[in-house]
């Protein structure tokens, strides 16, 4: 059993494949994931299961991949006691969370806007610039800065949750360079493309912070480094001046205006 | 105290068998002096950018292993919401903490009788009121020594 759970998942998937649906009856959704080198035993231990429900899995695991032997899996000692309902974050981790609240609602006016584009039309040019102003400057510059210069540096960033997040956060910074020049060129097609996309990448990246990594890193992380991250976001807040308060109100202009 | 106050509720635990060896020797993790919060400075150096426990009274005896788990690395003040008077000092002495000396957070540990939690809403208040914010985490401890929950609070 030590050695399934010091095996990669896409390898353990790629052989057994009923392991996949096993794994996402339990919320971990492995199979879509773009990396998928985590390793059996880190990705039990990230998404932040009940001890019961660890065995559960454990043991449909254990069946599917050695049919033929009879494997126990003990129950796995409680350290901390499970938190059931809705997710708690430390103050820094929910400014994080927040964040992501106005990205999404930016990520929701996106099909609409594609619906009516005519880049022929300098007002819709000037609409998907502004879009990617969003995106560029607050999810990008404001929001991934605050994960990849602050967050993240307390963390090994050889984990491979850490690498399925920096390739994800470099794929939307190729849409969006992807999307700037079409702009340009009035290639619509192309830049329906490429938001579509990254709608979908980016409703699955925050999903996957919000409810796996987030909670997970607030565990790992002590008291300490919880008030240390507080005030090097509080700075970043200062830095970036009304910055961010333009975007937001940005996207409160965008949603008045679609409905 | 017979006011039927649940804070006071008699309560015999004797019989219990309290398990360890009480010969092993526990050092103390208490590195400054004062600690009455009426009688600290919220501008020592010892709270200068540090992580500060504001525990209640009781909580200290409550608890086993408070020294280890919980005071070691960190700097404190303890306080009785119930018995001890002129509390608008104390709101003014963490709204100071916060401010001046700029502490990195605040953990609150009351005991999980109703009255003890007196001493976490006075440090919500400090907060609501301080310009400068910092996390706050809220610790309540049973009777029996146990932690009955461990949050992160908003003001
Ligand atoms: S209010 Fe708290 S600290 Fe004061 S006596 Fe009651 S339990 Fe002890
Ligand atoms: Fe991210
Ligand atoms: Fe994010």
């Amino acid at each position: 059993m030590e050695a399934l759970l010091n095996r990669g998942i896409k390898q353990i998937i790629d052989e057994h494949a009923e392991v996949g649906p096993i794994l996402e009856a339990y919320g971990i959704g492995c199979v879509p994931c773009s990396v998928g080198t985590c390793l059996l035993k880190d990705i039990v231990d990230i998404h932040g299961l009940t001890a019961v429900q660890e065995q559960e899995l454990m043991t449909k695991i254990a069946k599917e991949v050695y049919p033929d032997r009879d494997i126990v899996i003990p129950l796995r000692e409680d350290t901390a006691p499970a938190q059931g309902g809705e997710l708690t974050y430390s103050p820094p981790i929910k400014k994080l969370v927040d964040e992501h609240a106005w990205i999404k609602r930016l990520l929701a006016q996106i099909p609409a806007v594609i619906e009516k584009l005519d880049l022929s039309s300098e007002s819709d040019r000037r609409l998907v610039r502004d879009m990617l102003d969003f995106i560029r400057n607050y999810a990008d510059r404001f929001h991934h800065a605050k994960e990849e210069d602050i967050l993240f540096k307390y963390f090994d960033e050889n984990l491979d949750i850490l690498q399925v997040m920096f390739t994800d956060h470099e794929s939307g910074r190729a849409h969006v360079r992807a999307i700037a020049e079409a702009v340009e060129t009035q290639d619509r097609a192309v830049v329906c493309e490429h938001l579509t996309a990254y709608r979908e990448l980016l409703t699955e990246h925050i999903k996957k912070e919000d409810e796996i990594l987030y909670p997970w890193m607030d565990k790992e992380l002590s008291d300490s480094q919880i008030g240390q991250m507080f005030s090097a976001f509080a700075d970043v807040d200062v830095a970036f001046g009304d910055g961010p308060a333009k975007h937001i109100a940005f996207i409160e202009t965008l949603e008045a205006a679609s409905s | 105290m017979e006011c039927g106050c649940p804070g006071s509720k008699m309560m015999d635990r004797r019989d219990e068998d309290s398990g360890d060896d009480p010969t092993v020797a526990v050092k103390s993790q208490l590195r400054q002096w004062p600690i009455q919060l009426h009688l600290i400075s919220p501008e020592a150096p010892y709270y200068a950018g540090a992580d500060v426990l504001l525990t209640a009274d009781c909580v200290a005896y409550a608890m086993g292993g408070y020294h280890s788990e919980y005071l070691k690395g960190k700097s404190i003040a303890i306080a009785c919401p119930k018995l001890d008077a002129e509390q608008t000092i104390y709101a003014t002495k963490i709204q100071s903490w916060f401010e001046d000396a700029k502490i990195n957070t605040l953990t609150v540990l009351i005991m999980e009788v109703p009255c003890c939690g007196g001493l976490l809403h006075l440090a919500k208040q400090a907060l609501a009121a301080s310009s400068r914010k910092v996390p706050l985490k809220a610790i309540v401890v049973g009777l029996d020594g146990e932690v009955r929950s461990e949050d992160w609070v908003t003001a």
